[in-house]
């Protein structure tokens, strides 16, 4: 039962419940600190870029110079000195490696320590130690000890190794580094970058698009279903490193791909910032379904150190019957202020947007999603649950609009806040803007507490308080659960258990 | 972002700043756009158009005490203020707003309505503004003392196109109770900014309704704060709106001490090329614990040209509470439509019977019923 497992894991942990604080000594190679045009010129020769690559940074640059930091939302932190960051970090050791045998070998054990199965027998065996029966197959069913998962890792500022790259590239499935798809794919690169988050699009998008190191490209071609999930890690290692991955992703007419995203990064007291852009683009009949596990260092019971965590995350639903999918499942960072939106430009588009925050300690969230219907029968659905706990501030902000022209466009918001303890806070949002009487929308939110009756249910049962609050948010989250892939269901259920420890009795 | 721009004629001529729609606050009503008529002094009223006013008013036929406030004065004349305690002057209140700034800047007297015990009959309260292009600020306080109990009903009336900014502040004591009506009807280009502050003490009862239904602009901000526990609290909101009518409700209530309850409700139609707007928020304080808090908003638009914006806020800091929102926007149901129209119905009268039905649930609470009948025959005669 993943309840069992979460209360384990909770007690497993001793002192620092964030378990991937540890920091892994590597020798790195740096930009200079600060950021200037210099910089930008430097990050843009370290990856062997083209010129008009170059150019874009330097347009996206001079923009951000122009622009202020936003202050809409319901976050506080000390003012960011952005002359005071490495905007360029890589693991020195390698350049460009062939084969894991290539790699650093501090580096797999990095990634071994984050338990992520880099190796492809590990993949095909999934979590479980070879030869071991898992309790996790019970839990999932035996699908997952066959599935494979390309991984793409991010360190720092430079993706280190992509795995399945042949598998993929037999079904014509591009997945790689976005400096290698720089160099071999310029002409998609070219098309799409950009296309969706422009560089001056908001404040950190623009940063991201001056500085960004590396992340993720899909391109997967017309009429192919992608045959595995396709994923990506970021670790955030170096000191005084800001991360900034830029990822990319098409699916072309018919295509279909499933995409995973973790990130984790070491315990630190000062805090680190991570201002990603992330583009999804969907074709006519294309589906994408973008899954996140957001685990960055949450900053200790004080709120000192923790990862900054201005992301910028949109879809565009460009072609008819396109389909896009968010789920994200945020538990760390000291601040997160993210919402992945959809554009929903094709008629007949669909949006999705599953999410589950949960704020302990000092942790700040504001997040959520915007959904722009603009073509003819299109619809879109969230579901936002957060929990927040301990001292957080735990925000909804999403804005639903339909346009003149979105003739029946169909919205469904379901928004349920949990309170746990006295002295935090649960906060919604919601936009609601319609411009056609054709459009339909249903918006509804709650906050609640668990109640004393759920408690002395499970407590009568002979549950302990802490299996009974894991048991009860479980069930509370439960909705957007099934919406993840199944390798990370139960990680995420677990996840659960490690953020809430603490925050009762 | 401290820009600064010059001032526009309209608010050099009122003396202060106005909003745009870069301010959270103000992002669906752009007041500096909206205000762009530089409006004179405030002009004594003219009397025949206020007897012809109060004469056409929804609630001539009501025979109780009435109090009449043309051009933001106090017209003893027409006034009927048998067994109502009147003084002049208005407390100051504690709230910062640009419509509380601008009605000390237009500067009024005001006037103080005190209740003490039961009172059998409501009040009507007409604010009647006439002259064209002048900017005419009113300031009323009800005080309804310790276990008494009020009704009033405020009705907006006027002629012209004027700006009116009334502010109505209200202190409802410990264990009293208030039932308050507003009927918003002014002249078809005028301008309404108002603001309702209203105070309740512990075990007290606020029951509020609105009807927006006149005005080319119309907001109407709104504050309500619990400051003794016990208290429940409803406010209620419907907008008739066509053409290109524009309103706006900023309601925010705060829940600053436990055990209180709030509900509110509004409906609101739109046709034509109207635009409705409903901001609400509910705070509720670290310490406001076992709050029960309830916000719905619903729009209904009558055709593809009419907007509505919504912005519903819950902003929690206790643990120990119930609260929610909800909002929902569309057209009439066609299978509703269908129904009545195979029952030999004709489409326009189906459209205004269903129209009716979706804005009863927001009049309901209205508890006087010759209150409550008065305002569903102003709904049916706008909806011929």
């Amino acid at each position: 039962m993943a309840d069992e497992d979460t209360i384990e894991l909770v007690r497993e942990i001793d002192v620092d419940k964030y378990k991937y604080g540890f920091e892994t000594d590597i020798e790195s190679d740096f930009a200079p600190k600060g950021l200037n045009e210099d910089t930008v010129r430097f990050i843009s020769a370290k990856k062997g870029e083209p010129s008009w690559m170059l150019e874009w940074r330097l347009e996206a640059y001079r923009r951000w110079l122009n622009m202020e930091e936003p202050k809409w939302a319901k976050v506080h932190y000390p003012p960011i000195d952005f002359q005071a960051i490495y905007y360029y970090a890589a693991p020195k050791s390698q350049a460009a490696p062939k084969s894991l045998d290539e790699i650093d070998p501090k580096l797999l054990e990095t990634y071994a320590k984050l338990g992520i199965p880099l190796k492809e027998q590990e993949i095909l065996a999934g979590v479980r130690k070879q030869g071991e029966p898992s309790r996790l197959d019970d839990a999932i069913g035996s699908e997952y000890a066959s599935g494979k998962v390309a991984v793409d890792a991010v360190f720092d500022s430079v993706s280190v190794v992509t795995t399945f790259k042949d598998e993929l590239a037999k079904h014509g499935v591009i997945f790689c580094s976005m400096s290698e798809a720089v160099r071999e794919h310029p002409e998609l690169v070219k098309q799409y970058l950009g296309s969706v988050v422009p560089q001056g699009d908001n404040y950190y998008a623009a940063l991201n698009s001056a500085v960004f190191s590396d992340g993720s490209f899909v391109y997967v071609p017309p009429g192919v279903r992608c045959p595995m999930e396709l994923s990506t890690y970021f670790r955030m290692n170096a000191k005084n490193t800001g991360q900034f991955e830029r990822t990319l992703i098409i699916a072309d007419k018919g295509a279909y791909v499933s995409y995973l995203e973790g990130c984790t990064a070491p315990t630190r007291d000062e805090s680190q910032l991570h201002a990603a852009v992330v583009e999804l683009i969907s074709h006519e009949n294309a589906e994408i379904k973008y899954s996140t596990v957001q685990n960055w260092y949450p900053g200790d019971k004080e709120g000192k150190g923790g990862v900054y965590n201005f992301v910028t995350k949109r879809g565009d639903c460009r072609g008819h019957h396109s389909k896009i999918s968010w789920t994200q499942v945020e538990t760390g960072s000291a601040i997160t202020w993210k919402y992945p939106s959809v554009l929903l430009r094709g008629d007949h588009s669909r949006g999705e947007f599953y999410s589950i925050a949960i704020s302990n300690g000092r942790q700040q969230v504001d997040s959520g999603t915007k959904m722009i219907h603009l073509g003819k029968n299109t619809s879109s659905r969230i579901v936002s649950k957060g929990i927040a706990a301990g001292r957080s501030d735990n925000t909804y902000r999403g804005l639903v609009s339909a346009h003149r022209k979105a003739l029946n466009a169909r919205n469904f918001t379901q928004c349920d806040s949990l309170l746990i303890g006295d002295k935090c806070g649960a906060h919604t949002v919601p936009y609601i803007e319609s411009k056609t009487s054709t459009a339909q929308f249903e918006h509804e939110a709650t906050t609640s507490k668990i109640s004393d009756d759920q408690m002395f249910y499970c407590r009568s049962r002979g549950l302990s308080q802490e299996e009974a609050v894991a048991l009860i948010v479980n069930g509370f989250v439960r909705d957007v659960l099934q919406q993840l892939p199944m390798e990370f269901m139960a990680e995420t259920q677990k996840l659960i258990g490690i953020s809430l420890e603490g925050s009762v009795g | 972002m401290n820009v600064m721009t010059t001032m526009t004629p309209a608010e050099q001529a009122l003396g202060l700043t106005l909003p745009n729609r870069r301010e959270e606050e103000w992002k669906w009503t752009d007041l500096r756009r909206f205000v762009e008529r530089p409006y004179g002094a405030v002009v004594p009223a003219d009397r025949k158009a206020v007897e012809r006013l109060l004469a056409q008013s929804p609630f001539a036929g009501l025979k109780g005490p009435r109090l009449v406030i043309a051009n933001g004065v106090v017209d003893e004349k027409l006034s009927r203020l048998a067994g109502v305690k009147l003084a002049k002057g208005a407390a100051a209140v504690a709230h910062e707003d640009v419509l509380l700034s601008l009605n000390n800047k237009l500067g009024v007297a005001g006037a103080t309505l005190t209740f003490e015990g039961a009172v059998d009959q409501p009040v009507v309260i007409v604010f009647v503004t006439t002259g064209e292009n002048s900017a005419v600020a009113s300031r009323l306080h009800l005080d309804v003392a310790e276990g008494a109990s009020a009704s009033v009903i405020e009705v907006h009336l006027g002629e012209g196109a004027y700006l009116h900014n009334p502010v109505v502040s209200a202190s409802i004591g410990k264990g009293a109770r208030l039932d308050r009506v507003k009927v918003e009807q002014e002249a078809s280009s005028a301008q309404h900014l108002s603001h309702l502050i209203a105070t309740l003490g512990a075990n007290a009862i606020l029951n509020d309704f609105t009807l927006t239904a006149g005005a080319a602009l119309s907001r109407q901000n709104v504050n309500v704060d619990f400051t003794g526990k016990g208290s429940n609290l409803r406010v209620n909101g419907s907008y008739l709106l066509t053409d290109s009518q524009h309103a706006d409700t900023r309601l925010i209530v705060d829940h600053k001490v436990p055990h209180c309850t709030s509900r509110e409700l509004f409906k609101c139609v739109m046709a034509e090329k109207a635009r409705g707007v409903f901001q609400g928020k509910v705070i509720v304080r670290p310490d406001a614990q076992k709050t029960d808090g309830k916000q719905s908003s619903h729009a209904l638009l009558l055709s593809e040209t009419a907007e509505f914006d919504a912005k519903p806020e819950l902003e929690i800091y206790a643990d120990d509470v119930i609260c929610g929102h909800g909002t929902t926007c569309g057209d009439l149901d066609h299978d509703h439509l269908f129904y009545l129209r195979s029952r030999g119905i004709p489409e326009a009268e189906a459209r205004s019977l269903l129209v009716q039905a979706f804005l009863a649930e927001a009049i309901e609470a209205v508890e006087n019923e010759q209150v409550r009948e008065v305002l569903t025959e102003m709904i049916v005669e706008r909806l011929v």
